[in-house]
């Protein structure tokens, strides 16, 4: 698996069960970037209620998310959302469509929640863009999404482009070191001309980007690290293409650090068998013990260690 | 255990004159002898930020291990990436020479190593970053 | 009270103690004469250089080489004269040349060549042509050169 999927796994596995054997239920679960999951059935075995709680809610409201998810989910999105919770859907199995694309469809669309909620920013500045293309000159609002404690994505809108920039931060000297070396093959991966068309990759350390340097209370750290993408209105010709860069960049900080703990776990696998190699030749300086004939099962007193070989 | 002596920075008399073997400032080897041990410090190639890293790793990983690896110190001497102490225990109870084979393929190997490792993490990210950014064509 | 108790040099205060210069007898010479004579050595290496004679440049550098302590500047002019006779000696020559040095000029040969490998700031020493040296002569001389450079406490 090298790309990452957009939908929960285990709101679309659930459904999925669920549909064929309603039983009541209540189970907590998390997703990438912190987002918690509620699925429970407070009333009856065929009425789920899945709820989500996402950091950055707050600024999702700004930038329409409401909207999104009315259009997406229609009436399953409840007007007063669980306690502790940003939002729920009430799922009623009994008005599920019966078995087969039309319901496998539903449960994914479903199991997208977190994705679609997400993807108000980028729909919001993709419109923008289209405005601004209009009139020729401009710039939308720089939209921000704190959607990990310390970390953010960026996005603004220009006459011919948009902008999306990621802040990360790089826990590690290692996680920084190897994340330089992932982050210039998204640069030097453009020059390949099957990916000439991909969007423009650039990265700084510790020095944020031209378009956030007005920001008051960036981190100038050099675990800091800045990823910007500059999306052409080709990345957003139609609401399909759209919705798959949508999908597609919102992964990437995830993408990236997923990838970095990878090759960690393989250098550490690594290490541990040429370690294991080494230790195997020291031993064969180590001298062997004379084994005697042990035929009977008897009493022999270990003999002693020569102390001169 | 007898107390190795090429530990101890005061007894001079006990200590012979140290050895230096190297092939250029950042690859280098120190060997300390003295009258019943001898302690041999490495310092391994590393030609930059990438394989620093990695050197680092490997050899904090190997030297967590030292009690297994009996010849091998914790901590390396001062200006070099990992140390080996041989006492004459050692040599009493282990063969000689078959230390100094240990000695020679770690040094060999661990060069080797380090550049694999490094090449394996480019060609992981040349294959993540080319991945992600060819899903932009579908 | 001082609580590094722990870490205090006890063997500063032990009278017994043998410290550096006790370890071997003292070079004789007088440091300004030996730093005349090594300089005047390096002007007769030069010439030796020109007639090609590298066996007797090397004797002349390697024989009656300033040790122990307060000879340092002689010592450092003494190996990069040395140096000098090195880089000059083409690597298909080197096994004559190093057969052609009495055992003690052997020795001394490679004290200077670990003294070489040692430098922190290299400069116009090479590693691979003091290894290549280190080679040849080990080849010829034995390890038991390697143990007399380490054992022998007259340190050039």
């Amino acid at each position: 698996m090298i790309l990452l999927e957009s939908n929960n796994y285990i709101i679309q596995t659930t459904l999925a069960e669920k549909c064929i054997k309603p039983s009541s239920l209540d189970v907590q679960f998390v997703d990438f970037d912190g987002v918690r999951f509620h699925l429970s059935t407070p009333e009856r075995k065929t009425s789920l209620l899945l709820s989500m709680s996402i950091r950055c809610w707050d600024e999702l409201v700004k930038y329409g998310v409401d909207q999104v998810l009315q259009r997406e989910y229609g009436h399953r999105v409840k007007a007063q959302p669980e306690s502790e919770y940003n939002v729920s859907l009430e799922l009623d199995l009994e008005q599920f469509p019966p078995e087969g694309e039309e319901r496998d469809s539903l449960i994914k669309s479903i199991s997208l929640l977190k994705r679609n909620a997400l993807a108000a920013p980028f729909e919001l500045a993709f419109s923008t863009q289209k405005q601004l293309s209009a009139s020729g000159t401009g710039q939308g609002e720089l939209l921000a999404l704190h959607y990990r404690d310390e970390e953010a994505i960026y996005v603004q809108a220009s006459s011919d482009r948009v902008t999306v920039i990621f802040s990360t931060i790089f826990r590690e000297e290692t996680d920084r070191i190897f994340g330089k070396v992932f982050l210039q093959e998204f640069v030097d991966a453009r020059r390949l001309p099957t990916i000439q068309s991909a969007p423009q990759v650039l990265y700084s350390t510790r020095d944020a980007p031209l378009e956030l340097s007005h920001l008051p209370g960036l981190k100038q750290t050099e675990d800091v690290g800045y990823v910007t993408f500059v999306l052409f209105p080709r990345h957003f010709a139609n609401p399909e293409v759209a919705g798959s860069t949508i999908s597609h960049i919102q992964n990437f900080r995830d993408y990236l650090h997923y990838h970095i703990k990878c090759s960690k776990a393989y250098m550490h696998s690594r290490m541990r068998h040429r370690v294991t190699e080494f230790q195997k030749v020291l031993n064969r300086a180590k001298t062997e013990v004379a084994v005697t004939d042990r035929k009977t099962a008897r009493y022999v007193p270990l003999p002693p260690i020569p102390q001169h070989v | 255990m007898t107390d190795p002596l090429a530990r101890s920075r005061n007894s001079r008399e006990v200590l012979l004159n140290p050895l230096t073997i190297s092939r250029n400032e950042n690859e280098r080897v120190l060997i300390e002898p003295s009258v019943n041990s001898i302690r041999l410090s490495i310092k391994i190639k590393q030609a930059d930020e990438i394989e620093r890293i990695l050197c680092h790793k490997f050899t904090r990983f190997m030297m967590q291990r030292a009690e297994s690896f009996i010849v091998l110190r914790r901590k390396p001497v001062k200006g070099y990436d990992i140390s080996f102490l041989i006492t004459n225990n050692h040599t009493d109870t282990m063969l000689k020479h078959k230390i100094v084979d240990f000695i020679i393929q770690f040094m060999e190997e661990v060069d080797k190593e380090i550049s694999e490792m490094k090449l394996s993490l480019n060609a992981r990210a040349r294959v993540v970053a080319e991945s992600y950014l060819l899903a932009f064509n579908s | 009270m001082e609580v590094n108790h722990r870490k205090i040099d006890i063997d500063q205060y032990d009278e017994d103690v043998l410290v550096e210069s006790e370890l071997c007898e003292p070079d004789p010479r007088d440091p300004a004469e030996v730093l005349n004579d090594t300089k005047q050595k390096a002007a007769a290496v030069r010439g030796s250089l020109s007639k090609g004679d590298i066996p007797g440049a090397l004797t002349l550098v390697l024989e009656n080489a300033p040790y122990g302590l307060n000879f340092e500047e002689a010592k450092n002019l003494n190996l990069q004269t040395l140096v000098t006779i090195l880089n000059s000696t083409k690597a298909t020559e080197i096994p004559a040349v190093v057969r052609s040095l009495s055992q003690d000029t052997q020795d001394t040969l490679m004290k200077y060549l670990y003294k070489g490998m040692a430098l922190p700031g290299w400069g116009d020493v090479s590693g691979s042509v003091l290894l290549g040296w280190h080679e040849k002569l080990t080849e010829v001389a034995g390890t038991g050169c390697i143990v007399r450079a380490m054992t022998d406490r007259r340190i050039v």
